[in-house]
């Protein structure tokens, strides 16, 4: 620092002058810096899905009357593939049959697959109408229902297949132990809005279920 | 040295603003008055209730010939650019559906069919079904409104002044286009003077110049459905940065003064 | 932890001795930071460009339409948006202050001949991105502005209608030329950011000039960058930042035109075609040339255009002055003025349409602008008497500290 042509002033008001000048510098630091923080928001959230793409994610009302028990039809809800099958009384009483739930590997939808409204023996709201998450747990591909008994390998209760490595589920769509995929085909937010339409995307008044909760998709 | 440099300064503004009024008034047509409105300045905000009308005159009115492609029913809800105009999802719904024209789509079994309305949907037009039909009809394309108060120099004042700009005794002796404006440019438009009369809404009681401001209103909000936002931000940014900029000139002093 | 990248990678010590130490004439004048300004435009530009470039669509059928996209329903689109189309016009604004400073204080002359002839290069490089850049959204302006100065083209003889083939990809601006454009002008700014390195490591062999034009000779006529640039460079900054968020916030359309807002219509062209303002006394020059014996005025004025910037690269040697700064040169501190005006007549002109009075001002302003740097410089130069230049620059710095308002003492020869 240059010399000043004064002498130097007492020890105590420099002191003070030298907490103004921190201060000061420290102030013009603080705000340059809360700025430029404040200034990368506006970039990061432009990244965030934008609001025409979260409208063409809205709910989707499906009429379910056309359906035939032992059929299933596949809608596109944000971009994928939903299973809407009608199961028989048949199909429903397997379920439940005790040589078919000591194949799976979380029978009891134990891990966050579905909303708590299908936490049950039979994954949906009213049994007959099952909506899942066509994706395989193991790595993405759209498995293959294939609900007649022994269709895929003698002792086949009936269920999905995916083509890709082998994994298996059942008419509820949890995963057999043993085969590649981890967990449960996850169970999309659905309410039935009057007998025969199901709009996906929505849950039943009362519920919150978000599905980026699930453990996986 | 300080006073060239505010010379310099002075003839840069200079510069700057002989550019921007680039190409300034020209064939005759006489100067725009100034309008209040009060999406105005710096603190402008957009009025709801003026929109929702402007909406209304637009749709009984203006939709006959135009199309307002950038702007979906869902744009109008609370989930719109902006925040919409005021109207709730249930609203949108039945705007939509209410929609005077049927929209062409396909059923299931892949048949072209024609329905009502969606939120995803923009207003057509209803009295053609294309631009080579506008043209036939017309003579040229009516343009689409979407963005008209920025595509035009002069801004919400011009659309204004233009739709109050048609002279009926001008128009007396010719029968059909072109019609006379008096604020546009050449004077002779194509577009007939469109029946703002006042009780173009149903249910709305309003003369034909608040009609037509209703109408400039909603779509100045329609070529810029942020603008609020826009200034909003820009407020908190500008006195942001003014109170950092003395904060640093101080530093900047104090930090300079260890030299002589 | 420092030591060890700094051993393997000398990066820490590069900042200390390039940003922390480097010696830095004390006199430097606010002048003197919008070199620092137009960097961070650059770094604006790039960083809202990348952001603007995730969203839109290089395709003449959906470009208009993804840009309203991204006003109307991109978080914040409209933001980047406009920061990215103002940004445009205050990096011209900077950096043409820039080129002014260094024409005033002579700061092309010996030895930073080559850091001025970069800065021209980053200048070209500026233009061709900017027209591009312009050309995405695909309004009226973008269309046929990009028809008019591609077909400019076309005035070289013997190959030029096969040239603007070339350039459009087909019979006229259409998808191609769209889709070539957007991957140029994505390309360029990244070799404006080298060119700019380069500009930056010639100006650290011999340092930055100073508005006394004279070079440092003691260590007093120096201080280190750190504190006093870096503080004075992020004042400059923000005062910088309040002129450019008044635009983007409060009229972001003031310095654009009404017609680009409406979608390209190759059928229809507006009344009026012109660029953007940065533009406007290149154009004028452009239209301002008459038939010249043989040349024909199309291809007069292209030659006349490219010339307007490739006299500049002369000038290092069409200035003959043995004094830098206009500080001390009384007669060429007028002639500056004289040229600062000539290109504001210039940029009128070029807004207008070529008719009546315009055209003999055009004209007049065009001969004028080449007369002052092949005429009048090197005459100037030569037949001028300088003021005398001061001893150094801590003694002129210190004289005006201490109150003193006598001119610098006359010492010997400069």
């Amino acid at each position: 620092m240059a010399t000043t042509a004064q002498p130097s002033p007492a020890s105590a008001p420099a002191h003070e002058g030298e907490t103004r000048r921190d201060f000061i510098q420290i102030a013009a630091t603080a705000l340059v810096g809360v700025g430029a923080t404040i200034a990368a928001w506006p970039f990061i959230d432009s990244m965030n899905p934008a609001r025409d793409t979260l409208a063409a994610g809205a709910p989707v009302d499906i009429d379910v009357s056309k359906i035939q028990p032992g059929q299933q039809i596949v809608v596109l809800w944000r971009s994928r593939p939903i299973f809407i099958m009608n199961r028989t009384p048949d199909e429903l009483k397997r379920l439940q049959e005790a040589q078919d739930t000591s194949l799976l590997s979380d029978p009891d939808s134990k891990a966050l697959q579905q909303p708590e409204y299908a936490k049950n023996w039979h994954r949906s709201i009213k049994p007959e109408y099952l909506v899942l998450v066509g994706i395989c747990t193991h790595l993405g591909c759209i498995p293959i229902a294939k609900p007649d008994p022994g269709s895929v390998e003698p002792n086949w209760p009936g269920g999905y297949f995916c083509p890709c490595h082998g994994s298996k589920y059942d008419l509820a769509g949890r995963v057999f132990a043993g085969v590649p995929a981890p967990l449960n085909l996850p169970v999309p937010p659905h309410n039935f809005v009057s007998d025969k339409v199901i709009r996906v995307g929505e849950n039943p008044p009362g519920s919150t279920f978000d599905l980026a909760s699930v453990e996986q998709l | 040295m300080m006073r060239t440099s505010a010379v310099a300064l002075a003839g840069a503004v200079a510069f700057l603003a002989l550019a921007t009024i680039a190409v300034a008034q020209d064939e005759g047509t006489p100067p725009l008055p100034k309008q209040k409105w009060s999406f105005a300045g710096p603190f402008g905000t957009y009025d709801r209730a003026a929109l929702q009308r402007g909406f209304g005159v637009y749709q009984n009115v203006c939709e006959n010939c135009h199309e307002l492609g950038l702007i979906h029913f869902g744009d109008l809800g609370a989930d719109g650019p902006g925040g919409g105009i005021g109207y709730n999802e249930e609203q949108v719904k039945a705007i939509a559906a209410a929609s005077a024209k049927q929209y062409p789509d396909t059923d299931d079994s892949g048949q072209p069919i024609q329905r009502p309305g969606r939120p995803t949907d923009t207003p057509l037009p209803l009295n053609y079904d294309n631009v080579k039909q506008a043209k036939a009809l017309f003579g040229t394309a009516p343009p689409d409104l979407s963005l008209i108060v920025k595509a035009r120099e002069g801004g919400a004042d011009y659309v204004y002044a233009f739709l109050s700009g048609f002279s009926e005794d001008k128009n007396k002796d010719r029968s059909g286009a072109p019609y006379y404006n008096e604020y546009f440019p050449g004077h002779n438009v194509a577009m007939p003077p469109p029946p703002l009369a006042g009780n173009d809404v149903p249910g709305v009681k309003a003369t034909a110049d608040e009609e037509r401001r209703d109408v400039v209103t909603f779509l100045s909000w329609a070529s810029e459905p942020t603008m609020e936002d826009r200034k909003r931000t820009g407020i908190k940014v500008l006195i942001f940065l003014i109170a950092t900029t003395g904060v640093l000139y101080f530093a900047k002093r104090q930090i300079w003064a260890s030299l002589h | 932890m420092v030591r060890w990248i700094d051993h393997r990678l000398p990066i820490f010590t590069f900042m200390k001795h390039e940003l922390n130490d480097y010696p830095t004439p004390r006199n430097l004048s606010y002048w003197w930071n919008f070199g620092s300004l137009a960097g961070i435009m650059l770094v604006i530009m790039i960083v809202t460009g990348i952001f603007l470039a995730m969203e839109y669509t290089p395709q003449v059928n959906d470009a208009f339409d993804s840009v309203e996209r991204i006003r109307r329903d991109v978080n914040y689109g409209w933001l980047i948006q406009y920061l990215h189309m103002n940004g445009a016009s205050f990096f011209f604004i900077v950096t043409y202050i820039h080129i002014f400073r260094g024409l005033y204080y002579g700061s092309y002359k010996e030895p930073r001949e080559l850091l001025w002839m970069l800065g021209l290069v980053i200048l070209l490089l500026m233009m061709a991105t900017a027209f591009m850049g312009y050309v995405l959204p695909w309004g009226q302006m973008s269309f046929w502005g990009a028809t008019v100065i591609t077909n400019l083209f076309s005035a070289i003889p013997v190959v030029g209608q096969k040239i603007v083939t070339w350039l459009w990809g087909g019979f006229a601006v259409d998808n191609p030329t769209l889709n070539r454009f957007y991957a140029l002008h994505y390309l360029l700014p990244f070799v404006i950011v080298g060119v700019v390195m380069l500009h930056l490591i010639a100006l650290h062999q011999h340092g930055s000039n100073n508005p006394l034009g004279i070079d440092r000779k003691t260590p007093q006529d120096s201080i280190p960058f750190h504190p006093y640039y870096t503080i004075k460079d992020m004042f400059g900054l923000f005062a910088f930042l309040i002129v450019y968020a008044i635009f983007v916030f409060f009229m972001p359309d003031a310095l654009g035109d009404p017609q680009n807002y409406i979608q390209a219509n190759p059928l229809q062209t507006p009344p009026e075609i012109v660029p953007e303002w940065y533009f406007l006394p290149f154009y004028a020059i452009l239209r301002s040339v008459p038939n010249i014996l043989f040349i024909p005025s199309k291809l007069a004025g292209v030659l006349c255009l490219f010339g307007a910037i490739g006299i500049l690269f002369f000038l290092p040697w069409l200035d003959t002055s043995r004094v830098r700064s206009a500080r001390f040169r009384p007669i060429y501190k007028w002639v500056f003025w004289l040229l600062v005006i000539d290109v504001a007549v210039l940029g009128d002109c070029g807004a207008h349409r070529p008719e009546g009075w315009y055209i003999f001002a055009g004209r007049m302003a065009t001969l004028y602008y080449f007369v002052h740097f092949l005429i009048l410089m090197p005459l100037i130069g030569w037949f001028e008497r300088p003021r005398p230049l001061p001893t150094s620059i801590a003694t002129t710095v210190m004289k005006r500290s201490s109150g003193s308002l006598a001119a610098a003492s006359p010492v010997g020869k400069s």
